[in-house]
């Protein structure tokens, strides 16, 4: 009989609101006894994330993000700033407790196992998708998925994404890549760099299709059951506290 | 005052630093590198405020001594390196 872990699925929106619930089910995971959590969301609306320890102004174009509608948050994971498109990605989030059997202690080896999840679910799909340490999955050598780890609570908590789609002239928009202007030639090496479903398998694959792939490998990957279900009132309440924390300018201005 | 170094097969660091009368009186660094538990890059640069500008090797590795953090993507040689980059680029 498989371990059942709750399903939180495709969850839409705003950055705050996201961080807020991936932090709420982490804090209440070993406080309040709830269960392991695999979440998949998107960001409405698109997002820039920045990685715990980078500094937001060297990072992100605040006043593209301005005039786009694209919100920015700090996260609570180290790591790069992501732009968290709505049309073109799939968050997904992990926790289980530090001590649980299937998760390895070392934290490299967990990004391995839980990015294997993603791994199954991009191969089923047609990928040949491959583990790059530290934290990124790539495709003929494109990165097509970034991850980030933290470990408090009691708990581990990975989050990260899965290209669908990417516009890469959108990405350079919003973060600071480079001071000179945005030209062809930037875009085509980037271009090089990175890479999604859409473009690797040459069709349009729909967030559903992305999505059930995604629940497989991680049921394959961690050997459990996932149910459906949603947050319970405590983590809601939670959720909303921590939310006014990440929308607050000190928290996003911090470093 | 300010600079950068990509680890060979790990992270961007980068370092801010001001230095008065031979001491630190500001130090930031960020990137996007791993620290396990992530408030310790506060603690860390708490203990190198106030130092010798000249004592930055020593006080890097003892906080790492002293305080359990897992690093990912960046080592303690790779944060002294980055602090003195820092201080000859001013």
């Amino acid at each position: 009989m498989r371990e059942t872990w709750r399903l939180i699925d495709m969850r839409v929106e705003d950055a705050y609101t996201q961080m807020g619930i991936d932090e709420a089910i982490a804090y209440a995971r070993v406080k309040k006894g709830t269960h392991n959590t695999i979440r998949l969301y998107r960001w409405n609306p698109s997002a820039v994330s920045v990685g715990y320890f980078q500094s937001l102004r060297d990072e992100v174009d605040l006043e593209a993000c301005r005039r786009l509608g694209v919100d920015v948050i700090r996260r609570i994971t180290g790591g790069g700033a992501v732009f968290h498109d709505y049309e073109g990605e799939i968050t997904y989030s992990l926790v289980a407790p530090d001590d649980d059997p299937k998760i390895p202690r070392d934290i490299l080896s967990s990004y391995k196992l839980i990015c294997g999840c993603l791994i199954n679910g991009l191969r089923s799909l047609g990928l040949d998708a491959q583990f790059k340490p530290i934290n990124d999955i790539t495709t003929g050598g494109r990165k097509i998925s970034g991850n980030a780890q933290t470990r408090r609570y009691g708990v581990v908590l990975q989050h990260g994404t899965v290209l669908v789609d990417c516009d890469v002239r959108k990405v350079f928009t919003v973060l600071k890549v480079s001071d000179t202007k945005i030209s062809d030639k930037m875009i085509r090496a980037a271009e090089e760099r990175v890479t999604s479903i859409r473009r690797e398998l040459g069709r349009h694959v729909s967030f559903d299709e992305a999505r059930r792939a995604l629940i497989s490998g991680f049921e394959e990957g961690l050997e459990i059951s996932l149910e459906p279900g949603e947050l319970t009132a405590y983590e809601e309440g939670l959720m909303e506290k921590f939310r006014e924390r990440y929308r607050s300018r000190e928290w996003i201005f911090r470093r | 005052m300010r600079a950068e170094f990509k680890v060979p097969g790990g992270k961007l660091l980068a370092a801010e630093t001001e230095v008065e009368d031979g001491r630190l009186v500001r130090v930031k660094i960020t990137g996007d590198f791993f620290m396990h538990p992530e408030e310790a890059i506060e603690g860390l640069e708490n203990a190198l405020t106030g130092i010798p500008a000249n004592a930055i090797e020593d006080a890097v590795q003892g906080f790492f001594r002293d305080n359990p953090v897992d690093l990912l993507g960046a080592s303690p040689g790779d944060f002294i390196r980055v602090l003195e980059m820092s201080l000859s680029s001013s």
